[in-house]
Order: C-alpha cells, then sequence, then structure tokens
C-alpha cells in the first residue's frame, strides 16, 4: 500500500445545481412559474397559499407540500380541490432539488400556471438548495420576534418577496413592524416587502397584485 | 448533514476509480455565505465515514470568502450589511457559495 493525493478540484454543489436546471427546463417546458415558499415554522406559508388558491380564479394552481414527516398541509391545501401533493424529506431540513426533480416526475404539471413549493419550515438550511425554481417567496411573522428578519441576512438577500406576517399582533408581542421592514429593505432592496396579516386580510391584495403581475408578464 | 453527503459520494467515487484501500484525509473549501458549520460538517462527517474506508479520515475545511464590496464607493466589506455605511449605495456580493473538494489523501 501506498499513499497518493489527488487535486479533485471538485464543485460538490454541481448535482443540485444540474438537477435544478433540469427542473427548471420541465417547469418551462410546460409553461409553469414556481415559486419557492421559504420561511419559519408557524409564519402562515401553507395559510398563504391556501388564501392564494382560493382567490386566484385565473389561473390554475399546483402546489408541492414539503415537511420533514405528516402530510398536513397537503391536505389543508388539497381540500380546495387544486392538484397538489406531499414531499417529506424523511430527516432533512429543507427541500433540495434532488427531491423536487422525483416530485415533479409524478407530478401532473399539465394545465398549471403557478406551481406553489412550500419548503420545510426553517430560514436557514433552505437557503443554500436551489429547486429551479422562478421565484423565492420569504414570509416571517412578527411573532418570531422583530430581530428575525436581521438575524437570518442571506436568505432575506436572495427573496424576490419579502411578507412580513400577522402584524395586527405586533402591539400584543412587542415587534417593531417599521425595524422588520427596514431590515429587510438593508439587505434587499430589489425585493418587493409586503406587510401582511392573513387572518384579518392585511395586505392579501398586494401580494395578489404581484402575483397576477408575475403571472401575466412572464414568458412561457 | 445533505453537505456531508455530497462530501462523502463524491469522495467515495474517487476512492472507487483508483482502487483506494483507505481514505486519510478530505481537503475542501467552504464559502463563507454557505449556511454551514465546519465543526459541525466534521461531525457529520464522521458519522456519515463509520464502518466505510474514509472512517477516520480526516476532514480539513477552508473557508473562502464572498468578495462584497459596494456598487457605488467601492468600499470593501466582510460581512454582508445591505447597503454602505459610508456612501448609502448597495452592496454586491460575489462567490461565498461554492463548496470545492480541493484534493484528498489515500492508499491505493
Amino acid at each position: 500500500m501506498h499513499k497518493i493525493e489527488v487535486d479533485a478540484e471538485m464543485d460538490l454543489l454541481e448535482e443540485n445545481k444540474r438537477l435544478a436546471e433540469e427542473n427548471r427546463k420541465i417547469l418551462k417546458e410546460k409553461g409553469v412559474i414556481a415559486i419557492n415558499v421559504m420561511g419559519a415554522i408557524g409564519s402562515g406559508k401553507t395559510l398563504l397559499i391556501e388564501k392564494t388558491v382560493e382567490a386566484l380564479k385565473d389561473f390554475k394552481v399546483g402546489a408541492i407540500l414539503g415537511d420533514v414527516i405528516a402530510k398536513d398541509d397537503y391536505e389543508r391545501v388539497a381540500r380546495y380541490g387544486v392538484k397538489a401533493m406531499p414531499l417529506n424529506t424523511g430527516k432533512e431540513c429543507h427541500l433540495d432539488a434532488h427531491l423536487v426533480h422525483h416530485a415533479l416526475e409524478d407530478f401532473d404539471l399539465d394545465g398549471i400556471d403557478v406551481l406553489f413549493i412550500e419548503n420545510v419550515g426553517n430560514l436557514i438550511c433552505p437557503v443554500d438548495f436551489d429547486l429551479g425554481e422562478n421565484y423565492r417567496v420569504v414570509m416571517v411573522s412578527v411573532t418570531e420576534g422583530d430581530d428575525v428578519v436581521g438575524k437570518h441576512p442571506e436568505i432575506f438577500r436572495l427573496a424576490d418577496v419579502i411578507i412580513i406576517n400577522k402584524v395586527e399582533l405586533a402591539e400584543a408581542v412587542e415587534a417593531n413592524v417599521d425595524k422588520m421592514v427596514e431590515d429587510a429593505r438593508r439587505l434587499n432592496p430589489k425585493a418587493k416587502i409586503i406587510k401582511m396579516d392573513l387572518k384579518k386580510g392585511i395586505g392579501f391584495d398586494e401580494w395578489m397584485e404581484w402575483l397576477t403581475c408575475v403571472l401575466q408578464s412572464q414568458e412561457r | 448533514m445533505s453537505f456531508a453527503q455530497a462530501i462523502f459520494d463524491t469522495v467515495m467515487k474517487i476512492a472507487t476509480e483508483k482502487n483506494a484501500k483507505k481514505i486519510n484525509s478530505v481537503h475542501v473549501i467552504i464559502g463563507n455565505l454557505l449556511m454551514l458549520n465546519p465543526e459541525q460538517l466534521k461531525f457529520c462527517f464522521n458519522v456519515i465515514t463509520k464502518g466505510t474506508i474514509a472512517e477516520g479520515a480526516k476532514l480539513e475545511v477552508e473557508i473562502s470568502n464572498a468578495k462584497i464590496k459596494c456598487t457605488v464607493c467601492g468600499k470593501e466589506f466582510d460581512e454582508y450589511v445591505g447597503i454602505c455605511d459610508e456612501c448609502g449605495g448597495f452592496l454586491s456580493v460575489e462567490g461565498g457559495k461554492e463548496m470545492i473538494l480541493k484534493r484528498l489523501e489515500m492508499e491505493v
């Protein structure tokens, strides 16, 4: 036996990048806009998808609901009669392009205009995994504390839309919504920032306006 | 864990090609903007390699820093703060997201 050294110079994230590009190609061929919905546990991701499914009349929605285990989110969305699929990671704290690739193999994309991919509730791990989406939406709520945006710069830096939810509860939990908005704007001056309270219907119109605009203008 | 798995899978692929009997060390370069803690990565790598020819291999982690600078005045920053504290310009970020298997040492 003797020792050898191998200069590998290999990109270890290449596999995820490759599969993400493949997903992007599949989605584009089918004319589907994919939106990666990220955010903390309980921030309102599933409710946003539910309300959007209900409100979006001119476009057909599909949804892939990621979770570590359980199908609760899937069941919540599926009862609206849209094409939906649960995607359990088993142990992992995020979705990756490989998992989504398998999901897309089984998902009937015909007729779908917009596919929501709800990531696992987490503001850290999902950041580094491109799924092949067109847009990234990051949702947080004031109940997570008004420092939550500033503490997770990467996920907000790379978002297209930043939603700060449950603003009606801000006073009760002593959260400063303006600080959250300022942090978001500082980290990502290009992102669309929406102050929302989904249960009270605040900010939802603004979200629908953005979404409709994207769906109408996108070349598909 | 999935990053450790990616390292392991690639290392094993190379080891198989070279008919390696044992892996001694693995050197990786990790961008500082990846959501990765080197100590946790080493721990996960140790767990994954148990019972394989890579068991006991040393994982050396080198950090590569993103180039973060103001798009207006050019001031450089160590971390992403969003807006330049000198002139208020937007910051640009280059790199910091890579993960490269640089080299490995093995016995054949």
